[in-house]
């Protein structure tokens, strides 16, 4: 059993009873993927909303292309059925995409979700919990072995 | 590029610290710490990502786009509170309205000297805007900052400054970020490998 730490852009898929981390989610967003039948989870750590957006990054790819949504759910659900999940099993969870700064006039934040909902909408995979919005950072611990999502936010 | 950004970090450090010795009448000197330029994607958080801090996000715009954010670690925004808003040192436990506002008078007096001496330096027009405050944990307040900039440009100059206030040793943290279209057109192509 070990904690493992999701950094942004970071994809981590296990089926043992380890605990997937993702601490100081603002305005990105935390997608978890479960099979309860297999015990097998995922947990992918994005920032922004769709790959579109990173038009200017084709050119060298500087970011993982993981750091957007969209690219984060396919990538996790290949990943996560190459482990044995079965993907009409699957369930997921939304955790972050708050707007930390009143000043910012676009909410990425909220972007992130609804490219999240409709993604996963698209994939046919049912959200069973969220998290969302607000102007809280939150921290999320995922137990593998349980299925359970922990949130932690400081007040 | 390097010795003319120390000119600026000295430069700016000082008027600051001429203007937050007026603000809470004790003499302040701000000693610039660290000062780097990196890449975006090397902008590894050096504080620690659920620690709680305090954040004043300060947007530029004009011949250089880009934004200042100010951290302040818990303790350092509550002595700071205290010196600013005039009561005895170890009281504030939480920050009220007030609090905050005075806490982004020091982002808009850091930022406004850093940006007059830096405008006045490279002979460009900077304006800023109204700061913003968020006080809750690091990753929480620095990621929505680096996600607005991935998301509207290929890379940034990333300008990192760590000071320490004297002789109340306090620390801080001054965040940097340009938009390199802007920076590269007003630099030139002779000082880019320092961006690399």
């Amino acid at each position: 059993m070990a904690d493992i730490e999701v950094n942004i852009g970071e994809i981590a898929i296990t089926k043992n009873a380890d605990t997937l981390v993702a601490s100081g989610v603002g305005s990105c967003l935390v997608i978890t993927l479960y099979d309860p039948k297999n015990r097998i989870g995922g947990l992918a750590h994005a920032m922004l909303p769709t790959s579109v957006n990173r038009h200017s990054y084709t050119k060298n790819c500087e970011l993982h292309s993981t750091s957007s949504v969209d690219v984060a759910i396919d990538e996790m659900l290949k990943r996560i059925e190459t482990c044995g999940a079965k993907g009409e099993d699957l369930e997921a969870k939304l955790i972050g995409g708050a707007n930390m700064f009143s000043a910012f006039a676009s909410d990425i934040g909220m972007e992130n979700v609804l490219s999240a909902k409709d993604k996963l909408k698209k994939e046919g995979i049912k959200i069973i919990g969220e998290s969302v919005g607000g102007s809280q950072g939150r921290s999320v611990e995922f137990s593998v072995a349980s299925g359970i999502v922990t949130i932690k936010m400081k007040f | 590029m390097k010795d003319k950004l120390q000119e600026i970090n000295t430069q700016a450090a000082m008027n600051a610290s001429r203007a937050l010795s007026k603000l809470i009448d004790e003499p302040v000197s701000l000693e610039i710490t660290k000062a780097g330029v990196k890449d975006v994607k090397e902008l590894s958080p050096i504080i620690d990502s659920e620690e709680i801090v305090a954040g004043i996000y300060l947007p530029i715009t004009g011949e250089v786009k880009g934004a200042a954010l100010l951290i302040f670690s818990k303790e350092t925004a509550f002595t700071l509170s205290d010196l600013l808003v005039r009561r005895e040192p170890g009281t504030t436990r939480e920050l009220t309205e007030l609090d905050k506002s005075a806490l982004k008078e020091v982002g808009n007096i850091i930022s406004g000297n850093y940006f007059t001496v830096l405008s006045n330096n490279l002979q460009v027009k900077i304006i800023e805007h109204i700061p913003s405050f968020s006080f809750d944990m690091f990753g929480a307040v620095i990621s929505q900052i680096i996600a607005k900039f991935a998301q509207e440009t290929e890379k940034a100059l990333i300008i990192e400054i760590q000071f320490t206030f004297k002789p109340i040793k306090l620390k801080g943290y001054f965040l940097l970020l340009f938009r390199l279209e802007e920076i590269k057109a007003i630099l030139g192509g002779g000082h880019m490998e320092l961006l690399k």
